[in-house]
């Protein structure tokens, strides 16, 4: 069986009341979820947020995925809308928290976090707070149509689709993140 | 200076459907370009580094089962034939939990149904069902006792017929036992006086014999003294 018709078969499962086949299908997904969390949020705690939020959407609303698109792209489509709401209640949390001076920066929140993972390989984590570092530099369209090129795959149509933008907006707002991306090496190469 | 080719090409080259023709047009810029290709190859270099990503593990969370769980639960236990009646024990707790604070008491007669309510129900009532329960009560022992009696006698009439009936069969046997050990000794006793009698008779011959034998050798004995 194919992982799409599987993903039908956990679906309908899962609609009929399979706590088993429920699990299943969160398992299939959660990791790369909580990663796509990770990258745009910055943190795992966000993350797990995401995480959290984007399963109980598509808890939600399983009974309407009808099988036009693909599983994965409905999934990512729940994760982008959730993402931009969480990043507007933390700009909104951030804003009220910097009048009292306390809140820790985006560097500072990964930094935080890499300390909680200890056992974690050296070389792991410096990628990946290599990669959080860049994208952190990055306004949220941008992150997420390098998360959604980058990381998903995803095609110009997709990702306009998605976003509810025109097909080359969206290769301009890849371009222009990556230009960005290069202004910020080169600025930290000057530093350095 | 900067080429206005740039923003165009780079778009393109990162494009879906690349033809291999124009990704050879855009190749041949870049090695012409000098600008194009640094720019280029940062975003080769943006683009392997951002691939670097290592897939961080999951915290431990319920994955949503608690709340699956039991929504799933109650919407089957609000299903179906038997999920109707699933408010029955509450309803019959109900009416019961009014009858306690209401101190209902219903009394039933000959006469009707009498209901009253509260604690000051009349003393009339409460002896007058007192009587009916002890009535009640008194019909119930007699019909107790005669039930039981009668089961003790048709108990006992069978016990008996059960005891002679054994004690019959027992008592021919015993004299069937009797019977053939008399037959038994009797033949024993009819053997025993044939073989004494046949006894006598061998020694009277034996007897005879001799008497016969004196009386020859007497006779001898005269002739010779003759």
């Amino acid at each position: 069986m194919g992982l799409i018709n599987e993903d039908e078969a956990l679906i309908a499962a899962a609609l009929k009341g399979s706590a088993y086949a429920w699990e299943k299908l969160v398992k299939r997904y959660e990791s790369r979820i909580f990663n796509y969390g990770v990258r745009i949020t910055g943190n795992t705690s966000d993350a797990m947020d995401l995480t959290q939020e984007v399963f109980l959407g598509i808890y939600r609303n399983l009974h309407r995925f009808r099988g036009d698109a693909k599983f994965s792209s409905w999934i990512f489509r729940i994760a982008h809308n959730k993402a931009v709401d969480i990043n507007r209640r933390k700009r909104l949390t951030t804003t009220l928290a910097h009048t009292n001076n306390d809140e820790p920066d985006f560097l500072e929140t990964i930094a935080d976090d890499n300390r909680y993972e200890p056992d974690k390989k050296l070389v792991d984590q410096q990628a990946n707070s290599r990669v959080i570092s860049m994208l952190a530099r990055l306004s949220l369209e941008q992150r997420l149509v390098i998360e959604l090129k980058v990381y998903q795959s995803l095609t110009f149509e997709e990702i306009a689709d998605m976003q509810g933008v025109s097909a080359n907006t969206a290769k301009t707002r890849f371009y222009t993140a990556l230009k960005k991306l290069k202004a910020v090496s080169e600025e930290n190469n000057v530093l350095s | 200076m900067s080429c206005p080719k740039t923003q165009h090409l780079l778009q393109e080259y990162f494009s879906d459907g690349l033809t291999p023709l124009a990704k050879k047009e855009i190749e041949n810029h870049l090695n012409s370009c000098e600008q194009c290709n640094d720019e280029f190859e940062f975003f080769l270099l943006a683009h392997s580094n951002m691939k670097g990503w290592k897939d961080q593990s999951v915290p431990h969370w319920d994955r949503g089962l608690e709340l699956f769980k039991r929504e799933h639960r109650s919407e089957k236990e609000s299903m179906g034939f038997w999920g109707r009646w699933q408010l029955v024990p509450t309803a019959i707790s109900f009416v019961m939990l009014c009858v306690l604070l209401l101190n209902v008491s219903v009394i039933s007669g000959e006469r009707g149904f009498f209901v009253s309510f509260g604690a000051n129900s009349s003393n009339l009532q409460l002896q007058y069902q007192l009587a009916e329960i002890q009535e009640q009560y008194l019909v119930e022992m007699d019909t107790l006792v005669n039930q039981v009696g009668e089961w003790l006698d048709s108990n006992n009439v069978q016990v008996l017929q059960v005891v002679m009936e054994r004690t019959r069969e027992a008592t021919m046997e015993n004299l069937d036992l009797i019977y053939t050990y008399f037959e038994q000794q009797r033949l024993r006793d009819l053997e025993d006086m044939r073989i004494s009698y046949q006894e006598l008779v061998d020694s009277d011959y034996e007897t005879i014999r001799s008497l016969q034998q004196l009386a020859r050798f007497v006779s001898y004995q005269d002739d010779a003294v003759r």
